[in-house]
């Protein structure tokens, strides 16, 4: 029983939430929220007053520390740490050996190398596979909750009680490994909305699991699936009935607490037939000097006629100036596309020491569309690189990349992107827009893309630019009376902004926040 | 309100400035002539605070203050306006979020709350109005592909929000036609009162029509080699520089 | 290629692999077939140079080429057969290369340019047609090691069978190597569903006041034009056909050498008839 130090640094707006929901139809115009919501003004003039008085006030709530108690178990990697973690969370046998026969896989590879990053070589024996935080009995009301734990949800703005009903988002808080608590469950219930941890959803809806886990990201995909198909202790499950729409925006928030641990999470999400869901994830981690792994899979299977929205704002613990701690984020993430069905991944990458990390889009049926915005900033001793996999299978599919690279200090920043027209991809289409943006001479920004096309009907673009911030700009800023930094926040913002207006509004809010946050100090 | 004594400024090694006097008095319409390179647009960076240019020589105070050893932004906050000839443009980011961040800078420079967003969004509606400017070039990025016109119209905009003690204006008339002309100038003698002083720097006559000057400065150079009445102006118009730079190199 | 041989034979045959160019030549050299070549341009000369690979050859040839300072190069490669080529260039301040490299047969042609003095110029233009089984590639590695330098590159590929193109361009630029301009294009274009075009433009950037950029299209020909030309009166596979030469057209004008610029334009007509 370990105690565990929580330092929570991100929040959500709970104010801009609510007016999230009444708005939503304005709410594409406010992109530039933090420097103030003129442009919402501008678009709506009927409902000016009302609004106002909301809109003056934004404010963001900081660190606070919390103590709880986890579990966990020793150090090291073996059959026996992957059989006692899924004894220790009740699992079917078939579960069981499915981690066992990854586990085999595993033992038979090795860690990629082939992305432009320097990765120092780690100890998978020197990791925590599994730490909750102690958990009452299962079943138990939200009141059985671990009264700390709540005061920190309470605190982090994540709204796990009735706020919710206001704000229109369930939340699914991992906290280290496990699960806290499902939010919200009995309203989305009514629909026949399932979501729930994967330990639950292993022990109430063993079939569907079954059914999906693994069949958009298999074990033998590549070193770090592999490990996660082996030893992941929880993560998100939903599941989206046929022709629902999910009628409010669904959340997760990942944390890194105890020391020496890595997370796995898994996340699974399945929309059925005409179904629609958007999904939101977040990451935090404490500081801590050591590194630590992050090896999550996220797999989305999406049915015909069905849409999903991924959104992720990672702002892991980056590491120090000198490039001392920060996690390890090597993700793998992929979602299927059947018939007319359209998969949209949105990530804002602000953290982590080194991102590994490719959301991709398998358009297997026709008409199906995937998308992919990113922003990928890094800092000082920061490493990305990070992209997108389109494959384009079916006739008539569509496929769009945006990517904005924010290199500053000495970090390296990396696109990697691969477009696959297969030979039956009748008049498949893609576009890829990839800009780089560098802040300072002693950064990197790189871009690898790869075009492999098949079928003669196919279009696929792809443009590539890069740019500075230039000294006329800030002396046109700074003639206007703005900081240097306000300049440059302002700049950067504007140039994020096309991927910043996809997200979910209070995550637009979150992002740019972060993203001035992490340029701090990083020009003049 | 702006004191220049002999100042000199020079860019990579090279003089351009070689010893300019200006005094501007609140009230005061200046207009700066000169054939091309005799230093216009270096003396509008220079004040402005470009830090391409050093300063070698000499001395600026702006309402008593040492404006020479202030920051670009702080001359700004103080009522110094630059408009540029070649306006910048900023991809992505908005004209409304922009002029929002310098307003309310300007403000908390002089101590004053910051504007909510319902008096900005009346300022902005008010002051775009003078220079005819679409409410639809406000929501854009700040001049992404506004035509050269729309571009100094921004500028003018701009002024009018910000509101300064002395605005200069470098070349705000090239580039524009006529029609687009007399709204510039229109817009910048509307905002001309007895307490803020205007520069305008040009190469043609035409400007003053609208702006009417009540001292006329002629640079060559890098100095001030003659100034006059309004009257001067036109005979410049007339006569070309010539005249003038016979005497000053017999001088 | 009767027609090749005759533009080539009044042109200085280099025999002996190696070749040093000390002024300013008039008269282009050309190299057939050779097993390897080392070539110097000293300070301020400048030649013409045409290489030729008539047949296939199993070792790879491995082609040299110094530019000193201000010294100037215009270079044209054509494949006739698949033959491997492995080229480096160095270029002091103020040289400039102009490469035009031709496949009409699947080869592997490898061009790596290290621009190692201020000023110094590259521009490359590519053109693989490739038809049947056949492979072709071009692989480019373009290197700022210091500032102030200029690249471009417009790489075509036409793939027609079952053949695969595939394009691997890296534009790398030093630490330091500011105000590099460097821009790279790769435009493609398949006429058959069973061929494959695979590419990769790189950039990998360490200064930060730079002009960078690249682009990279796989695609179909525009219909429009199509219909505008049937419009006028031809039919679509001529339409087809003469879209196609013009796209080819864009890249053979850059040859530099006005007589052989036709014959190539023949040989390549020559070649899309196969594809």
């Amino acid at each position: 029983m370990a105690k565990l130090l929580i330092e929570i640094r991100i929040l959500v707006a709970s104010k801009i939430l609510r007016l999230g929901k009444k708005c939503k139809q304005v709410c594409f115009f406010a992109l530039d929220f933090t420097y103030l919501c003129t442009i919402i003004l501008l678009e709506m003039a009927e409902n000016e007053k009302e609004l106002l008085e909301t809109l003056q006030e934004q404010e963001y709530k900081y660190g606070f520390t919390t103590d709880i108690e986890t579990e966990t178990i020793g150090k090291g990697l073996s059959e026996e740490v992957v059989r006692l973690i899924s004894a220790k969370k009740g699992e079917p046998d078939w579960m069981t050996e499915r981690r066992v026969a990854a586990y085999r896989h595993w033992l038979t590879l090795t860690p990629p190398t082939w992305a432009h990053l320097d990765i120092p070589a780690i100890d998978f024996q020197d990791i925590i596979y599994y730490a909750a935080p102690k958990q009452p009995k299962k079943g138990g009301s939200f009141d059985d909750i671990d009264p700390e734990l709540k005061r920190t949800f309470d605190k982090l703005g994540i709204p796990l009680e009735e706020q919710l009903a206001l704000s229109g988002v369930a939340v699914d808080a991992v906290m280290d490994s496990v699960s806290v608590k499902t939010t919200f469950k009995k309203t989305l219930s009514e629909k026949g909305i399932i979501f729930c941890s994967i330990s639950e959803a292993l022990r109430d809806h063993p079939d569907l699991v079954k059914k999906y886990l693994g069949s958009v990201v298999p074990y033998t995909d590549n070193f770090y699936a592999a490990l996660n198909a082996a030893v992941f202790s929880d993560g998100s499950f939903c599941y989206i009935p046929k022709g629902v729409r999910c009628p409010m925006e669904l959340s997760t928030y990942f944390r890194i607490n105890a020391a020496g641990t890595g997370q796995f999470e898994r996340t699974l999400i399945v929309a059925d037939e005409g179904a629609y869901v958007s999904y939101l994830e977040g990451c935090t981690a404490p500081r801590r000097d050591e590194n630590q792994l992050h090896a999550a899979v996220v797999e989305i299977v999406v049915e015909r006629d069905a849409e999903v929205k991924y959104s992720t704002v990672q702002n892991w613990y980056p590491g120090d100036k000198e490039g001392r701690g920060g996690v390890y984020n090597f993700v793998t993430k992929r979602g299927i596309c059947r018939e007319n069905a359209r998969l949209s991944w949105t990530q804002v990458e602000t953290g982590s020491a080194i991102t590994w990390k490719y959301p991709s889009c398998i358009l297997a049926g026709d008409r199906s569309v995937g998308e992919f915005y990113s922003v990928a900033m890094t800092n000082n001793r920061q490493q990305a690189d990070t992209g997108t996999k389109m494959i384009h299978i079916g006739r008539d599919t569509r496929s769009r990349i945006v990517s904005k690279g924010i290199s500053a200090g000495c970090s390296q920043n990396a696109y990697r992107g691969l477009v696959r027209v297969a030979k039956g991809a009748e008049n498949a289409r893609n576009f890829s827009q990839c800009d780089s943006l560098l802040i300072g001479d002693r950064c990197g920004a790189h871009t690898f893309p790869e075009l492999d096309v098949r079928n003669r009907s196919a279009i696929v673009e792809h443009e590539a630019t890069t740019s500075k911030i230039s000294d006329d700009q800030l002396f046109y800023c700074n003639q206007r009376g703005l900081s240097t930094e306000d300049a440059v926040g302002l700049i950067v913002n504007g140039y994020a902004r096309e991927v910043l207006a996809k997200l979910p509004m209070e995550f637009a809010v979150e992002a740019q926040k972060l993203l001035a946050l992490q340029l701090e100090g990083s020009v003049g | 309100m702006l004191s220049v004594k002999n100042l000199h400024a020079s860019v990579d090694g090279k003089e351009i400035l070689r010893g300019i006097d200006l005094e501007v008095r609140a009230g005061e319409v200046h207009a700066i002539m000169g054939p091309n390179g005799s230093g216009k647009s270096t003396l509008a960076s220079v004040l402005a605070g470009n830090e391409k240019f050093t300063v070698t020589e000499g001395s600026a105070t702006f309402f008593g203050k040492d404006l020479l050893s202030m920051s670009i932004e702080d001359r700004a906050r103080a009522g110094l306006f630059l408009g540029f000839q070649y306006p910048v443009e900023i991809p992505g980011v908005t004209m409304a979020n922009f002029m929002k961040l310098a307003v309310n800078e300007q403000r908390k420079y002089r101590g004053e709350e910051p504007l909510t967003a319902a008096e900005f969004l009346r300022l902005m509606r008010e002051k775009s109005a003078i220079v005819e400017l679409s409410s639809k070039l406000t929501s854009r990025a700040v001049n992404e592909g506004f035509s050269g016109g729309e571009k100094k119209k921004n500028e003018i905009f701009q002024m009018a929000m910000l509101d300064p003690k002395l605005a200069i204006l470098d070349e705000t008339d090239s580039g524009l036609d006529i029609d687009a002309l007399r709204i510039v100038a229109t817009g910048v003698t509307k905002l001309h009162t007895p307490e803020n002083a205007t520069v305008v720097i040009t190469h043609y006559q035409r400007l003053l029509d609208y702006i009417v000057p009540d001292v006329v400065h002629v640079l060559y150079k890098g100095r001030i080699i003659h100034t006059g009445d309004k009257t001067l102006a036109l005979r410049l118009e007339k006569e070309g520089y010539d005249w003038l730079i016979n005497a000053y190199e017999e001088r | 290629m009767n027609g090749l041989d005759d533009s080539i034979r009044s042109f200085r045959r280099i025999e002996e692999g190696r070749l040093r160019i000390e002024r300013e030549e008039s008269a282009p050299f050309v190299a057939v077939d050779p097993a390897g070549l080392e070539i110097e341009v000293a300070a301020d000369a400048a030649a013409r140079l045409v290489i030729v690979h008539r047949e296939a050859a199993d070792t790879p040839v491995n082609v040299r080429i110094r530019l000193q300072e201000k010294a100037r190069l215009t270079l044209t490669e054509v494949f006739l057969a698949p033959a491997t080529v492995e080229m480096n260039l160095k270029q002091a301040a103020h040289s400039a290369s102009r490469i035009t490299t031709l496949q009409l047969a699947g080869a592997d042609a490898a061009y790596r340019t290290e621009l190692d003095g201020g000023q110094a110029e590259s521009v490359l233009h590519g053109l693989f047609l490739v038809g049947g089984n056949e492979h072709g590639s071009v692989r480019l590695h373009t290197a700022h090691n210091v500032a102030d330098c200029r690249s471009e590159s417009l790489v075509k590929g036409v793939a027609g069978g079952t053949a695969t193109g595939r394009f691997e361009g890296l534009v790398y630029v030093a630490p330091d190597a500011q105000r590099t301009d460097a821009q790279q294009q790769s435009r493609n274009v398949l006429l058959s569903d069973t061929a494959r075009i695979d590419t990769l433009p790189q950039l990998e950037i360490y200064a930060d006041d730079v002009k960078c950029s690249h682009g990279a299209t796989v695609g179909r020909m525009d219909d429009e034009a199509i219909l505008y030309m049937r419009q006028r009166g031809l039919s679509e596979a001529a339409a087809r056909r003469l879209q196609l030469e013009g796209f080819a057209a864009d890249v053979v004008r850059h040859c530099g050498i006005e007589p052989l610029c036709e014959t190539l334009m023949e040989a390549v007509a020559e070649k899309m008839n196969e594809l």
